[in-house]
């Protein structure tokens, strides 16, 4: 794959992760209230933006941008507040690991818009998990490297 | 600057094989090095980046220190640096022996600016601050050196934690507001 194949595939990641969050933070909104449903309400205008950011990229590039699909599975069943801010948290991380996809695929400009795409998701991630994270958008314990035993205990205590 | 044992660890990145192997040719027997071993791209930012977290480790630390009150709101933000750093060093190695010293970036050396801030409140904008200008500073660098992808990832990962750390800094602001108690360096 060419970088430039690889980085027109990556956006498309990204745009189907933003359509996945436009959709979830629409579920995640019924069920709060206040002053955390305006924040989703908030998150959601940043992920109809980048949304309409990428399919112009998209555009740019001659590619198609992926259509939204009309209805998501979720992760796991919302049915309360606590399971909406879940939601948030699940949806900002899938975004931002998208946006990862940039990084990796393009070359100093795509690099630069992914990893600050990836700061605003990692801002936006703080405001619903109560706490930050060592590595936005990288799954499960940080990169691949030699893991030493010494570091394994040092994940931050639940906030 | 300090002596630090992970050191130890580092094996540099250098194209052996090719600066082995150029100068070879024609004079009828092989001469290992005819040319210094150039260092790979990723070891020059990787040394900037590490000077640049060991830098904000050293903030966190003196903070922390001066302002004992500031511990529970930060300590689990110093462990993530703690984390990014351990991530970067694990990426650089350096063989017995060679003449690679990682350099403090120009954007910071290794030790945390003399003269820490004289309130909590002045000690957690500083590291705000900080923060933010570390988080741009790492997507200034994604964008004007050649990196391997995993690295460009790391940076950006690492970036997008330390925009989320101030994020996560200007709420404890809120408990920590000029009129607060205690809020004098010990």
């Amino acid at each position: 794959m060419t970088q430039d194949s690889a980085l027109t595939a990556a956006l498309q990641a990204v745009l189907a992760a933003e359509d996945a969050a436009i959709f979830g933070y629409g579920v995640a909104g019924a069920y709060l209230a206040g002053t955390r449903q305006a924040a989703a309400r908030a998150c959601w205008d940043d992920h109809k933006s980048a949304r309409d950011t990428v399919t112009a990229m998209l555009a740019a590039r001659g590619a198609r941008p992926a259509a939204a699909q009309a209805a998501y599975r979720l992760p796991f069943e919302v049915r309360t507040a606590d399971r909406a801010v879940a939601l948030a948290v699940y949806l900002e991380d899938g975004v931002t690991t998208a946006y990862l996809g940039v990084v990796a695929a393009g070359g100093p400009a795509a690099r630069q818009f992914g990893a600050l795409a990836m700061q605003q998701c990692a801002v936006r991630a703080v405001r619903w998990r109560g706490a930050s994270v060592a590595f936005p958008g990288i799954p499960a314990a940080g990169p691949r490297s030699p893991q030493r035993p010494e570091r394994s205990r040092s994940a931050p205590p639940a906030a | 600057m300090p002596a630090d044992p992970s050191r130890r660890r580092m094996l540099a990145l250098t194209a052996l094989g090719a600066a082995g192997v150029a100068g070879a040719g024609g004079c009828g027997r092989i001469r290992p090095w005819s040319a210094p071993p150039t260092q790979a791209p990723d070891v020059d930012v990787l040394a900037g980046v590490i000077a640049a977290e060991r830098s904000m480790i050293s903030r966190y630390r003196s903070v922390i220190s001066g302002f004992p009150g500031l511990g529970p709101a930060l300590t689990s933000l110093l462990r993530q640096h703690e984390e990014h750093l351990a991530q970067l060093q694990g990426r650089l190695v350096v063989p017995p022996g060679s003449p690679y010293r990682p350099s403090p970036s120009p954007s910071g050396g290794s030790q945390a600016p003399a003269g820490l801030p004289a309130t909590a409140a002045a000690a957690l904008a500083y590291l705000r601050a900080a923060e933010r200008d570390e988080a741009a500073a790492l997507v200034r660098r994604l964008a004007t050196v050649t990196v391997t992808p995993s690295l460009a990832q790391l940076m950006a990962s690492i970036g997008a934690s330390e925009a989320s750390h101030e994020a996560v800094l200007a709420s404890a602001a809120l408990l920590h507001a000029p009129h607060s108690a205690g809020a004098t360096a010990q």
